[in-house]
């Protein structure tokens, strides 16, 4: 289908093949429906779905969010269907778009991650899964997965082992060296990386003295904190081999085009998608326009290129 | 890929400023004009706005349509709002001619159903917002059918006088309104919810229905007057918004309907219209 004046766009994500690089960062897409009668899926590289439990969860109390300087605060808290109402409710949706479908996935223990990672393995229509590793571990006090390299490697593993489908390890900012974890969970054997999930932060209501947010922190995300995903993302692809897919405030192309210049092999928009429901869209054909003038025939030929002189 | 396609999918749309005014301190009548697909909106749907060309407020503001007209081509819809926040406080600035992001008409809206021959409808404060076009909208029904809605009486509450919004407006659709303020300065001295309650036998009957929307407080008081005289009521109720179409789940409000599970539904997709019974109103 390539013709001259069509820049190439696929690539190749641990195994998963996308059409081009453009995914949706889980949970600022819903399930699909929410977004179809603005967009046209099926020009999406990949969806992420919002992050499965193996139950259902009602998520945290509102008020979840809250807007702040170049971005928001959400504290959602994970709320979603469960893992067997999204095969059997939401799943066959996807199957009339020529998408790859992510699922991201979540649990509070280990096991939690295996019973969810075997169950969408038995189902046809998943391309890949994406592991949230910022979930709280209730076996450890509730530390986050990803916060300790020693739980990051063991968690990965042990989704590894029970599935075939590609891997991506979606990583948290909020630790010391990103690049240790990055290591470890590529030995681990993760296919891909997504960096960054959202950054913790808080906002206080000065005139009632309370937390804007009823779970009193949340997660930042946002053009807020673009740079900071920038520099991880290129800190990391220089450790790791595997791919990385950036993620982390990405508003337009300009934004995604400084991800794929640092090294990440796709992008995730996330939530530019509440600001512009056809972000996805603007991103692509930006891309692709960046791409025409400037004479490069495939995303490849910019992927990395970074200068630093 | 297929350009046609897009013409009929959903957009943002620009919305230019023609009207913008203070009707009283800290409350505006913002007044646009809108694509003509906007016609198609019915009473307690709203829109997601953002300032064009500003980056700030980052997220786009939720507002009820408080009315809209038609005339040939040109379709208009009225924001009305009070300054509260850095959104509402940029939104108060803009001057006719500006331009806004739309995004609507979202979500559901009231629904009335057709054997109802009494309306009532509550409100509070800045809850007045859905309702006059509701009263707009019923008023115009009523005179194209001959059965139907016999009487709309409007039960409107403020702190004082002066914050009673779209007085007149209420006056010429209703057909009657009734009055009260917490300070005593007009109507009946003290809360909207205790001047229906004082009406509320005049609703007992099996054919009637209340529209409501206000402080939360006010709306749980509502709550308890119908479930106890057994009248169907549907609320409007507002939550912070990120995406305004059920994606992000940030504008949940907590929920009975499926049986006695609580669980979370979203203000923008879900509602923002509820059935009033339906809403956990209080911590339990």
């Amino acid at each position: 289908m390539k013709s001259k004046n069509v820049p190439g766009m696929s690539v190749n994500i641990g195994g998963i093949e996308l059409k081009n690089p453009i995914m949706t960062a889980s949970g600022t897409f819903g399930y699909g429906e929410e977004y179809s009668p603005y967009i046209d899926i099926n020009r999406l590289g990949a969806f992420i779905v919002k992050g499965l439990s193996r139950g259902p969860r009602s998520g945290n109390p509102p008020p979840r969010i809250i807007e702040t300087a170049a971005g928001m605060l959400n504290a959602v808290g994970l709320q979603n269907i469960g893992v067997d109402a999204f095969i059997q409710e939401k799943l066959p949706y996807f199957n009339r778009f020529d998408v790859a479908v992510i699922a991201n996935i979540f649990g509070e223990t280990i096991d939690e991650y295996i019973n969810v990672a075997e169950k969408l393995g038995d189902v046809p229509g998943i391309a890949g899964l994406e592991i949230n590793i910022s979930c709280p571990n209730v076996k450890k006090g509730g530390i986050a997965f990803g916060d300790d390299p020693d739980t990051a490697y063991e968690v990965t593993r042990q989704v590894k082992s029970v599935t075939d489908l590609p891997v991506i390890v979606k990583l948290t900012p909020n630790v010391t060296d990103i690049t240790r974890v990055a290591r470890v969970v590529e030995e681990a054997g993760a296919d891909a990386l997504s960096l960054i999930n959202t950054l913790k932060g808080m906002a206080v209501n000065v005139a009632t003295k309370k937390p804007y947010l009823k779970n009193i922190t949340g997660g930042l995300s946002g053009p807020a904190i673009k740079p900071v995903a920038l520099r991880m993302v290129w800190e990391v692809t220089r450790e790791v081999s595997i791919p990385v897919i950036g993620v982390g405030g990405i508003m337009n192309a300009h934004d995604a085009l400084e991800f794929l210049i640092v090294g990440a092999m796709a992008i995730q928009i996330g939530t530019a998608n509440f600001i512009n429901p056809r972000a996805t869209m603007d991103v692509l054909e930006g891309i692709q326009s960046y791409m025409v003038g400037n004479d490069i025939a495939d995303i490849h030929d910019l992927i990395g290129t970074l200068t630093v002189d | 890929m297929t350009g046609n396609i897009k013409k009929s999918r959903k957009s943002i749309i620009t919305a230019r400023v023609v009207d913008h005014h203070e009707v009283v301190k800290n409350h505006f009548l913002m007044t646009l004009k809108v694509p003509i697909d906007f016609q198609t909106a019915v009473p307690g749907q709203f829109v997601m706005i953002r300032v064009k060309g500003r980056d700030e407020p980052f997220l786009h503001r939720p507002f009820s349509i408080n009315f809209l007209t038609s005339h040939g081509t040109e379709t208009l819809i009225g924001i009305l709002y009070k300054v509260i926040g850095k959104g509402t406080t940029i939104f108060s600035r803009l001057k006719k001619d500006e331009e806004l992001y739309v995004m609507g008409p979202l979500g559901s809206g009231f629904t009335v159903p057709s054997d109802r021959k009494k309306v009532a409808l509550v409100a509070g404060g800045m809850g007045i917002a859905p309702l006059s076009f509701l009263a707009e909208y019923l008023k115009r029904q009523t005179s194209f059918s001959e059965q139907g809605i016999e009487e709309v009486v409007c039960y409107l509450g403020a702190s004082t006088s002066q914050l009673l919004l779209d007085r007149e407006r209420l006056e010429n659709t209703c057909s009657k309104l009734m009055i009260s303020t917490d300070d005593g300065s007009d109507g009946y001295h003290g809360t909207v919810t205790e001047l229906f309650q004082n009406h509320v036998d005049a609703y007992a009957d099996s054919d009637s229905i209340v529209f409501c929307c206000g402080p939360d407080p006010m709306m749980a008081g509502i709550a308890d007057i119908v479930k106890k005289y057994f009248i169907p009521c549907q609320v409007s109720m507002e939550e912070r918004m990120a995406c305004g179409v059920g994606a992000c789940l940030g504008c949940v409000v907590r929920a009975k309907s499926h049986g006695d599970q609580q669980h979370y539904m979203t203000v923008c997709k879900d509602g923002p219209v509820f059935d009033i019974r339906d809403i956990i109103w209080r911590q339990e």
